[in-house]
């Protein structure tokens, strides 16, 4: 579903990723797991066609992020940090329904999808209000609503439980086992360690913009000798400072 | 690029704009209240201060130069020239006069004037003002008219004591007629209007601009929508568009203000310089004239446009873009005194002034199709490097996710 190939991308001198190459099945929760700065959210930038990458290619449920952006665009649901993005002046309805409109769904599917997400993210009593009255929690579910409004068959999530307090990032734990269930391919950046052993398939350590390691939590627990996941990470990052 | 995509982008941002008081208040609803209330203010100064150098024109004798003559004198020679002179009573100090208002004007007479003027001798009549004081120094004119009426009352008199024809002095009988095809009115409106329109149409878009893109990235919804199914160049259009949009609108607000303002008070608009009226409403014109504007609006939405992708911030936005008002107000102050036979052909040329041209020619009752056709041809050239420039900063991942 989505294949990265020696993906890399320079900002003048600096590289911010350097050849990453993985991949993640169809149905499978994929965890990047790195520092602020290691290069997590340029990769999902450039997955999501925001960025041209440099050198290398990325592949989305068969098409190039280069060659075939808007194919690729209309695949991916992005989530950027955990309640941000929402247009404050418009309603909650409002503003699932112009990223609806924005991804050519029909008026008709696009009533019917927003009644089906509101009753998900249980969202009805605040569904027809203003974007910039709602709590941090409620912006969250709106986000996660807008973003996923298509039915995309991959998401992209930086950080999505950046901010949040326990009980939303539990919802948003939830949720997230909801999608793998339903098959969708999750791309999941974060440095909240417990968080990602909690949820991910398989993860893949980032420094510096390289791949330091990648494969299950298990299998790299085992392979490093480590007890915990924080101990395996800092042993990872902390041995290639 | 897909239409389809642009018009939910415009659609939506028209929403959003519309809901933001702050923006609606600087770009619409401001101007409509705020033109009618400038225009009867200055009118309103401007009517007062012409009527407070031409009525109740006080002078008065230097305490020196005073006698019952001379007095006397001023009384019957002026007072009966002009009603609204007054010859009142005589001065220490005429600064002191002037300033704490009791005259507006002080003469001198030569003590000895009364013998000389029946000696047929000329004697002196000397005038003081106050030219910082305009109730002073606008009051001279009216005086020496006065004066003027008394020489060529003692002038005539005496030719005819002499039995000389008075017509003598004045070989040349001057007959003036104004022939302008415009009211006199006019020219005021020819130096603020064109000035204004081109200045709102120019900046207009600014609240609008600054909010779409730089604002959007504060706010952090920029890259949700980027991630989107539309093309860069869509959601661009749809933001363009908007941007126009707000230009237009606050050109319009502007004129409905002014609209206003000569509905209460018709001479507003002329600031009591006289009647308004003979435009040039010769249809090619007109249209030419619309179209030019039309075409800076959309140059200066671009390059709006361009300046709010390059912001990273919706403050950096807004210092950038008021930067942008001085390259609009400087050429726009420039050009403010030519009239229409004065435009040169570069200012056809040059964006702003190919406006402010356009407008002076509609208004002044004048055509120059040669300028208006050179103005719209160099206007697209100006629209399409615009949106080339914002369309190559809206590709420029180096700009858009500058931080």
């Amino acid at each position: 579903m989505l294949e990265l190939n020696g993906l890399t991308k320079r900002f003048g001198n600096v590289t911010a990723v350097d050849n990453l190459t993985f991949t993640v099945q169809k149905g499978e929760i994929f965890g990047l797991l790195g520092e602020n700065g290691a290069g997590k959210t340029t990769t999902l930038r450039m997955l999501a066609t925001m960025l041209k990458p440099t050198s290398g290619t990325a592949r989305l449920a068969g098409f190039d992020v280069v060659r075939s952006p808007e194919e690729v665009r209309r695949r991916v649901g992005f989530l950027f940090g955990g309640e941000s993005g929402l247009y404050d002046r418009l309603t909650v309805y409002e503003n699932i329904q112009y990223f609806g409109e924005l991804n050519d769904m029909h008026p008709r599917e696009i009533k019917k999808r927003i009644e089906e997400l509101a009753d998900i993210f249980d969202m009805k009593d605040f569904l027809n209000k203003r974007a910039g009255k709602l709590s941090k929690g409620m912006r969250q579910k709106a986000s996660f609503a807008r973003a996923i409004i298509h039915n995309p068959d991959v998401l992209l999530l930086d950080e999505p439980t950046s901010g949040l307090d326990v009980g939303a990032m539990r919802e948003v734990q939830a949720f997230l086992k909801v999608q793998k269930e339903k098959g969708k391919t999750i791309l999941f950046s974060s440095h909240t360690m417990s968080e990602v052993e909690k949820l991910c398939d398989r993860i893949a350590v980032i420094h510096k913009g390289s791949l330091v390691d990648m494969g299950s939590t298990d299998e790299l627990l085992k392979k490093h000798g480590t007890q915990t996941l924080e101990d395996l990470f800092m042993g990872l990052v902390g041995g290639s400072k | 690029m897909n239409w389809k995509h642009v018009m939910i982008v415009f659609k939506k941002e028209l929403k959003d704009i519309v809901r933001d008081r702050k923006t609606l208040f600087t770009s619409i609803i401001l101007p409509i209240f705020l033109m009618p209330l400038l225009f009867l203010l200055i009118g309103g100064g401007t009517e007062k201060m012409s009527e407070e150098m031409t009525t109740d024109i006080t002078v008065a004798l230097t305490a020196d130069s005073y006698s019952e003559a001379a007095q006397w004198f001023l009384k019957e020679s002026l007072e009966t020239q002009d009603e609204d002179i007054t010859i009142i009573e005589p001065v220490a100090d005429p600064w002191e006069a002037i300033n704490s208002k009791q005259a507006k004007l002080v003469v001198s007479l030569d003590r000895d004037f009364k013998k000389k003027l029946e000696a047929l001798e000329a004697f002196t009549l000397k005038v003081y003002y106050d030219g910082s004081l305009s109730r002073s120094g606008g009051a001279v004119g009216s005086l020496m008219s006065a004066i003027d009426k008394l020489n060529e009352g003692i002038a005539v008199k005496r030719l005819e004591a002499m039995g000389i024809n008075p017509q003598i002095l004045t070989p040349v009988l001057v007959e003036t007629e104004n022939i302008s095809r415009t009211g006199d009115g006019n020219i005021l409106l020819m130096m603020v209007l064109p000035m204004l329109i081109a200045m709102l149409v120019a900046v207009g878009g600014i609240p609008a601009a600054t909010d779409l893109v730089a604002g959007e990235k504060e706010r952090m919804t920029f890259e949700p929508l980027l991630a989107t199914r539309p093309s860069r160049m869509s959601i661009l259009m749809g933001k363009y568009l908007t941007i126009n949009l707000f230009s237009f609108a606050s050109v319009i607000a502007t004129l409905t203000g002014m609209l206003l303002a000569f509905f209460i008070n018709p001479d507003a608009l002329s600031m009591g310089m006289g009647e308004i009226g003979g435009f040039n409403l010769d249809t090619g014109t007109v249209i030419l004239c619309i179209a030019v504007t039309i075409l800076l609006g959309m140059t200066f939405s671009g390059i709006q446009l361009a300046i709010s992708t390059y912001a990273r911030s919706f403050k950096e936005g807004q210092t950038y873009l008021s930067l942008l008002m001085f390259v609009v107000i400087i050429p726009a102050y420039a050009t403010m005194m030519v009239m229409p036979n004065d435009i040169q052909l570069y200012m056809y040329l040059i964006p702003v002034l190919n406006t402010i041209s356009a407008f002076k020619l509609v208004l002044g009752g004048l055509t120059n199709y040669t300028g208006l056709i050179l103005a719209m041809v160099t206007s697209l050239v100006y629209v399409v490097l615009s949106l080339l420039t914002a369309a190559a900063m809206f590709r420029n991942e180096k700009y858009l996710f500058r931080s």
